[in-house]
């Protein structure tokens, strides 16, 4: 619904640093997401509050949320930097487990869980392929016109 | 004839030594220095595992500078602040850095070729 505006004058102090996807957010969505981030770990906290029977101060949890949200600056570039570097331009699963790969034990946790996806998209590519047999491809027509009007907006 | 044992191949423990006593600018004890020539040699288990997986994930064999950025990267040390060429400037002496950074000569030419 919300585009952030682009302008040039205000985006990037030195045009040597290039430009990022944070850098083009009016400070307002960063706000929103911020909140999001903050709302979602409030309901994480509640969940292992209930679960190990301890209290999460509000401290806490907004201190949790601000690194969450800083972590996944790191996360971005990191897998932005790994997808570039096996020349391409959509990160995938692979840039995603070799992030986690410094710690075994999650990465045989997200290696399972990828694992666990891809099976899924498999059954439901094949679901969409006997629909589409059926209906006559219809829900592809349906998808392109969506990523064509996103185009204009990452440029 | 006496067989020779086979040692695993490792940097040698005077240059270890020197280099850290010259970052560490205090007196460092002899136990201390074979700490530190274990954690080189856990270092470089680690960096070869790394440089591997990013050359698997390139789908090439050939370990490349461009790996070794990316590990320097992950680990911090390449940043959008201070890219790789300004470290290999720093750090490194002048014959390697001949070798790293192109350099332009006399008669048109640029070594190492780009």
């Amino acid at each position: 619904c919300c585009v952030p505006v682009q302008r040039p004058g205000d985006l990037c102090a030195s045009p040597c640093v290039a430009l990022r996807r944070t850098d083009l957010l009016v400070p307002w969505v960063l706000q929103r997401l911020k909140a999001a981030v903050h709302y979602t770990v409030g309901c994480l906290c509640q969940e292992v509050a209930e679960d190990q029977d301890v209290q999460f101060s509000k401290q806490t949890i907004a201190a949790i949320s601000e690194i969450t949200f800083r972590q996944c600056e790191n996360f971005a570039k990191d897998l932005e930097m790994f997808a570039r570097h096996a020349k391409r331009t959509t990160v995938t699963t692979e840039d995603v487990k070799l992030l986690a790969r410094r710690s075994s034990s999650l990465l045989k946790y997200i290696a399972q869980k990828s694992e666990e996806i891809t099976s899924s998209n498999m059954e439901q590519k094949e679901k969409k392929k006997k629909s589409s047999a059926v209906k006559g491809g219809r829900t592809g027509k349906q998808e392109a016109p969506v990523t064509e009007s996103e185009e204009p907006n990452m440029a | 004839v006496p067989q020779r044992k086979t040692r695993e191949p490792e940097i040698a423990s005077s240059l270890i030594k020197k280099i850290f006593s010259h970052y560490a600018k205090m007196p460092v004890t002899r136990d201390a220095f074979k700490i530190v020539e274990k954690c080189c040699e856990r270092y470089f288990k680690q960096v070869c595992n790394d440089l591997e997986a990013y050359t698997n994930h390139a789908r090439r064999k050939t370990v490349e500078k461009a790996d070794l950025e990316v590990l320097m990267r992950r680990q911090g040390l390449v940043t959008d602040k201070m890219p790789l060429h300004v470290l290999i400037e720093r750090y490194l002496p002048l014959e390697y850095r001949k070798l790293l950074i192109p350099v332009a000569i006399s008669g048109n030419r640029v070594v190492p070729c780009p």
